[in-house]
């Protein structure tokens, strides 16, 4: 499980090991608490631009970035903010981003749905749904041209996966002998609709079989499972010049419950964007004591005191970075 | 020398030299190559030509990613029709796009279905539309000196735009005409001077007004002829100065849209010149659009003749 690959961290450690168990920790609280943050921030209704925020996102987002190698490009949709903090390792230039500020990641040229940082690999990133399908496409046959042997990742939700952009996009590909990932963030939510109200069943497996691609559906939420996973499929993909279209299951963590009158109960509001109401900055980030909860599932692999110690450093750090 | 046969020529001749270039869209290296259009395309060795898939609205994006990650493209269409499944990325895609200044090129040719007879589907023939949407660049090209000016300078440019070839056009003789002006970037071109009267050409309506040149010409009207090539508003003093000076400005517009760009020459004219004749010949507002019907530009040369005739004399 070992992963060379050495970067400056939030911390200002640079050329340690990334996928230590420790690190990629580290990394897992970072995402969270960071998250936590700009939603204090965005509860107090300190953002213009609309957010997605990523909450139970973290453990494929820090994944992803524990396997890129400098020639790939990652390629996302609107709710791209773990993958953003996850790459720049940094917290105040994705809040000045969404403040508008000239010290941004772009600028101020993007805001959140279009965020974008080709410095760190996040090569293009579209608002619309199945828009960065092709935009992804065309990346990986410049990679082709230019004779790199990079990687093109390109992620969207299960509502972009019901574009025709999602087909035209794997036809592409696998015509033309591309390798590519594409990582399908399965939240079961299309804003306020779930799959079956919807849209048929689609089984993305055979979906993926018909075009003679790879398939594999991660669900354990386990970070270091998916580190191990996506190192042998981008290798795999790599080699075989073909495309794994990877269905990832999770939640998106933030719903509340609305009291209704007529009749009398409650109902169940999933979480899409904005702030998150019943979501609290915490020093020990646990958001559901659950398998939903990327951060929960941290503890099969390192003792729950560790973690809160940690946990309370990043803290500490994340606020200092933001002063 | 056809059209057709021009444009193929320059396309390849400019292509030829390219690095790091992927010309691609369906059917460019097969069957007729799109009419001849794409005939015989030769890249350089690196650079590739790839008969793709039938999906515009992805291969507008591919070339989209190519361009952003330092890959020159050109994606030639065999309809404008089909280029209105990509707006999405002419709209969206180039908003971001367009902020980053990239390098690369991405050029989409287009052909516009002005021909006639092909149905309901291929009514579109109004090249300025589909730039102002976006306010994508966009260029059409009619005769020798201007396929020679624009497939030169933009085929393979930083930057994306879109240029048009007209359909109507294919298999007739190519129109030779001397430039004597363009402006810098190629939006207008002017081809002969007169003392009695302005043309201005839009869309893909130069041969028109060049058949009403020589008919006025017969008449010893003598005419100045303009080509507005892409999307307005541009710089057109040029156009408006000669206008000032002979005080009889013809305009023709063969696009089939309600919006066109000819009426912003007029509202300039009327505003800026004291004009004893403004003429604007344009399509009638017709359900006959959406059947299959000729889509010739129909012109009473006569009437106008009459009425600039009258003045003049």
């Amino acid at each position: 499980m070992a992963h060379p690959s050495s970067h400056q961290d939030a911390h200002g450690d640079s050329h340690h090991d990334v996928s230590s168990e420790l690190e990629v920790a580290r990394n897992m609280l970072r995402l969270r608490l960071s998250q936590m943050i700009i939603n204090e921030m965005y509860k107090k209704g300190d953002f213009k631009v609309p957010i997605h925020l990523a909450l139970g996102h973290e453990a494929i987002a820090v994944a992803m970035d524990a396997i890129m190698q400098p020639a790939d490009s990652l390629v996302l949709s609107h709710r791209n903010i773990h993958y953003n903090l996850a790459r720049i390792r940094d917290l105040k230039p994705e809040i000045d981003e969404y403040l508008l500020e000239d010290n941004g990641i772009a600028a101020a040229k993007l805001g959140s749905m279009n965020l974008s940082n080709p410095k760190h690999g996040l090569v293009y990133t579209s608002s619309i749904l199945g828009n960065n399908l092709s935009v992804g496409a065309g990346i990986a046959l410049a990679k082709k041209v230019k004779q790199e042997n990079g990687l093109t990742i390109v992620v969207i939700g299960d509502g972009a996966m019901e574009e025709g952009s999602f087909y035209e996009g794997l036809e592409f590909l696998k015509s033309n002998e591309l390798p590519a990932i594409y990582i399908v963030e399965n939240n079961e939510w299309s804003l306020a609709t779930r799959i079956h109200e919807r849209r048929c069943y689609i089984d993305v497996e055979k979906l993926a079989a018909s075009f003679g691609l790879g398939y594999a559906r991660l669900d354990s939420n386990d970070v270091f499972e998916y580190i191990k996973y996506l190192k042998h499929i981008r290798e795999k993909s790599i080699e075989a010049k073909t495309v794994y279209v990877v269905e990832v299951m999770l939640t998106t963590l933030g719903h509340w419950m609305l009291k209704i009158q007529d009749p009398p109960g409650e109902k169940f509001i999933n979480y899409h964007a904005g702030p998150a109401p019943t979501i609290n900055l915490i020093e020990w980030p646990i958001i559901e004591e659950a398998n939903t909860d990327p951060i929960f599932i941290l503890k099969k692999h390192i003792d729950e005191e560790k973690l809160k110690q940690l946990s309370s450093k990043v803290l500490e750090f994340l606020r200092d970075n933001i002063k | 020398m056809k059209y057709i046969e021009h444009v193929n020529a320059l396309i390849r001749k400019n292509i030829a030299d390219v690095d790091n270039l992927v010309c691609f869209g369906q059917n460019i290296s097969a069957g007729s190559c799109i009419s001849g259009m794409t005939k015989g395309l030769k890249v350089k060795p690196g650079s590739m030509v790839i008969n793709t898939q039938n999906s515009e609205n992805s291969l507008v994006g591919i070339g989209f990613g190519l361009m952003l990650s330092g890959v020159n493209a050109i994606f030639f269409m065999k309809q404008l029709d089909f280029l209105i499944l990509g707006i999405d990325h002419i709209v969206n895609t180039y908003n971001i796009v367009r902020q980053e200044n990239p390098k690369a090129s991405f050029t989409i040719v287009a052909v516009v279905v002005d021909s006639g007879y092909e149905g309901p589907q291929s009514a579109f023939n109004s090249f300025a539309d589909i730039c102002s949407i976006a306010r994508v660049p966009g260029y059409t090209v009619t005769n020798k000196a201007d396929a020679e000016e624009i497939l030169s300078s933009k085929l393979v440019a930083p930057g994306f735009r879109i240029i048009g070839i007209s359909q109507r056009l294919f298999k007739t003789e190519l129109i030779e005409l001397e430039k004597s002006y363009s402006n810098p970037n190629s939006e207008i071109f002017q081809y002969m001077y007169g003392k009695d009267a302005t043309i201005a050409c839009f869309n893909m309506s130069l041969p028109y007004g060049l058949e009403l040149q020589k008919k006025l010409a017969e008449n010893n009207i003598h005419a100045s002829l303009f080509s507005v090539n892409a999307m307005t508003p541009i710089d057109w003093h040029k156009l408006l100065d000669d206008a000032k000076a002979t005080k009889n400005l013809v305009i023709l517009d063969d696009s089939k849209s309600a919006n066109k760009s000819c009426h912003m020459l007029m509202a300039d004219a009327y505003r800026t010149c004291r004009l004893e004749n403004c003429i604007l010949v344009e399509r009638e507002l017709s359900p006959k659009w959406f059947r299959p019907t000729s889509d010739a530009f129909e012109i009473s040369y006569e009437k106008i003749i009459a009425q600039l005739s009258q003045k003049h004399h």
